[in-house]
């Protein structure tokens, strides 16, 4: 089973997450939206939408960097594990509060506000759910790992970092995830689950960046095709 | 120089009677379904009032809108990359209440209620939360200036320093029926950040395209007039289309076409596309309406025509504009002026400001009072149409009153009245156009993108049409 969960199922992750967007743009570019709600609840958003994703855009830069990077760069450069588990948790700890803190006010402000209703489909009530899930198991791992409750031997870097890095070498090491605590478990099979969803919500809108609003004319002529 | 074809209304605020069938036949076609029901392409307002959504015109609220910076035209909404941080909450976004909360009645229980000893009641029931709610504002609240703190409110009242009392013997009002401008400098379609908003090349038509839109929102609060909106229902932008697959077959737009008060004029504009910029940074808000009756070219020149041939504008187009009534009324009568044109955004559809009724101080025993007698203050009607210049309010609300002189004086069998600025050939055409307002007289425009004629057009008749009325389908 370990075989599936951390060989197969990254890459069936992974493929519908790029494979699943292609064909929603290509086949349903009209509901292709933010769905933004501000229009429907306004005040409510002011804190809780900056905050979610201000949290969002920390924990992310968090993960890039302890996944990406190998423990040998940082024990090179100099950083002991210590101070590398000060600075992670000097970053992380504040990134969990705005990322799970902005989470649980969006949350309340979607399911207790009537005319959210209009705007939530049964799609967002499985985001809420599984995102929801991924955010507190890894928050609360770390937390848990932290105060050392997770053992001393488990370092994520040493397993599941590396684990992830195979997966993206496209030679999946299985046996790295044997020892992992089964909260970080919990908490990648969530993140994958994510991946399957996102190109089926409205998770999509983070895909929008305007890139080319900031090189073209301010005013768009076209004819008409 | 640039030519290029704009498709352009004039409405005769003289004549509007406020009844709002433009918004309702409008509304009937175009935003009657789920996420578009507090949308009005079209609304009429009551000025002095806040208007719709409320008091859209105070800029320093919604930051609507151009404005010069060191000589640079920038969205008053702020810079690309500062819109772009407001991504996760925009302060200047408008919401539901802003407008309205759109809602129906119950009025089922009219007919589904048992015997009971009062009659029943239909009562209203949100169209948003399907739940009982209590009106607390609607679309025109301040119709005939209803709900009289608010019409305090209005901030061109605030800005000329006008104390209005609301005592009858003061009292004054208008109507101004609003739709998309279809601006020659549209800031929605600056402030796109996914490029969804165009300028259509052939008619100046500014529209939304459904499948590049999405929600940035940011289109909302930088129109100036607010109308673009918002569908909470498929989270993308909407606005008026003028009535394109109309116009495409040589129709005027619904609201023109449905009009009882006839106030609406349609035709064709020529005017130099690389002089729009240079007007639109004008740098004194007050002559802003003079530089765009500079951009608006002869159509019988032939310099324009031929750098109209060059930039594609076909034929039926330049046939069109020679006997638009639309230029005839802004740049040979000067007759007509832009609403706000401190905005920046040198908006396409044009208003003759109204006559009041009745003068404010009447005690010469004229026929008629003198412009500046008017109920109305010049000073008001300059703050809606000329950034606050009375003068060229004046101008053009004499020359209204010369046209009534001129012909109840033919009327009464008497001679003109002399030193009139234009002779009484003139005025009668004036008379004609704005007065009878035949159909035919005030909508001139070419027979279309598809290249049919009128006659064709009849013989389709019933053939073609909405294939999703309501847009189910």
């Amino acid at each position: 089973m370990s075989g599936f969960f951390w060989g197969a199922l990254p890459y069936i992750a992974f493929t519908t997450l790029i494979v699943g967007t292609a064909y929603r743009y290509w086949t349903g570019e009209r509901g292709w939206t933010t769905k933004s709600s501000e229009f429907l609840a306004k005040d409510s958003l002011k804190v809780a939408g900056p905050m979610f994703h201000l949290g969002l855009a920390m924990a992310l830069g968090g993960h890039i960097i302890g996944i990406l990077i190998p423990k040998a760069i940082t024990d090179g450069v100099g950083i002991s594990e210590h101070l590398y588990h000060i600075i992670a948790l000097g970053g992380g700890i504040p990134a969990g509060i705005l990322f799970l803190g902005g989470f649980f006010m969006l949350m309340r402000r979607r399911f207790d506000n009537p005319r959210m209703k209009v705007n939530t489909s049964t799609s967002d009530g499985w985001i809420y759910l599984v995102l929801g899930l991924t955010i507190i198991t890894g928050f609360c791992g770390t937390l848990l790992n932290a105060v050392g409750l997770l053992g001393d031997e488990f370092n994520y870097r040493e397993c599941i970092s590396p684990w992830f890095r195979s997966v993206l070498a496209m030679s999946p090491d299985v046996s790295l995830m044997a020892d992992v605590p089964l909260i970080f478990k919990c908490h990648l099979l969530l993140a994958m689950l994510t991946m399957i969803m996102f190109p089926f919500t409205r998770l999509v809108h983070c895909l929008s960046f305007p890139f080319e609003y900031f090189m073209r004319a301010s005013i768009v002529y076209r004819r008409k095709v | 120089m640039k030519i290029k074809a704009q498709v352009c209304m004039v409405m005769n605020l003289d004549k509007c009677i406020g009844c709002h069938t433009c918004s309702i036949t409008c509304k009937n076609v175009w935003t009657n379904r789920p996420g578009a029901e507090y949308m009005y392409f079209n609304n009429v307002e009551t000025k002095p009032g806040i208007g719709y959504p409320k008091n859209w015109e105070d800029q320093e609220r919604w930051k609507g809108g151009w404005e010069l910076d060191g000589g640079d035209l920038v969205l008053k909404t702020g810079s690309k990359l500062g819109r772009i941080l407001k991504l996760f909450y925009h302060p200047e976004q408008p919401e539901m209440d802003d407008y309205y909360e759109p809602w129906t009645y119950d009025y089922e229980t009219l007919i589904t209620s048992p015997r009971k000893k009062h009659q029943p009641v239909a009562r209203p029931r949100s169209l948003i939360t399907q739940q009982r709610m209590e009106i607390k504002w609607g679309p025109n609240w301040n119709d005939d200036l209803a709900g009289g703190d608010d019409v305090r409110q209005d901030i061109n009242l605030k800005k000329i320093g006008e104390k209005i009392t609301l005592e009858f013997h003061d009292i004054f009002m208008k109507y101004l029926p609003r739709n998309c401008n279809h601006c020659l400098n549209p800031a929605c379609v600056a402030a796109c950040p996914s490029g969804a908003i165009y300028k259509r090349e052939e008619d100046g038509v500014v529209l939304v395209n459904q499948d590049i839109c999405r929600g940035w929102r940011h289109c909302v609060p930088a129109c100036p007039y607010k109308k673009v909106y918002y569908n909470w229902k498929t989270n993308k932008a909407e606005k008026c289309t003028f009535c394109f697959p109309r116009l495409e077959n040589g129709l005027p737009t619904v609201c023109t076409d449905t009009c009882v008060g006839r106030i609406r004029y349609m035709g064709i504009l020529l005017y130099d596309m690389n002089a729009v910029l240079d007007a639109a940074k004008t740098d004194d808000p007050k002559m802003i309406y003079a530089q765009m009756l500079g951009l608006i070219k002869d159509p019988n020149d032939p310099e324009v025509i031929k750098s109209a041939r060059k930039e594609g504008v076909s034929e039926a187009v330049l046939e069109a504009a020679k006997v638009s009534p639309v230029y005839q009324l802004i740049k040979g009568w000067n007759l007509a002026l832009p609403l706000h044109p401190e905005f920046r955004t040198l908006p396409m559809v044009w208003y003759i400001p109204p006559l009041s009724p009745i003068a404010k101080t009447f005690e010469d025993k004229v026929y008629l009072p003198k412009s500046e007698a008017m109920r109305i203050p010049l000073a008001y009607l300059a703050e809606l149409f000329t950034a606050g210049n009375t003068d060229i309010i004046m101008q053009t609300l004499q020359r209204l009153l010369d046209m009534r002189t001129v012909m109840r004086r033919k009327e009464v069998g008497e001679a003109p009245p002399q030193g009139l600025e234009f002779d009484a050939y003139e005025y009668e055409k004036m008379y004609k156009l704005l007065a009878i307002a035949k159909y035919s007289d005030r909508i001139k425009l070419p027979a279309g993108l598809q290249g049919k004629t009128h006659e064709q057009l009849r013989e389709l008749q019933g053939t073609a049409g909405y294939a999703c009325p309501g847009g189910f389908c």
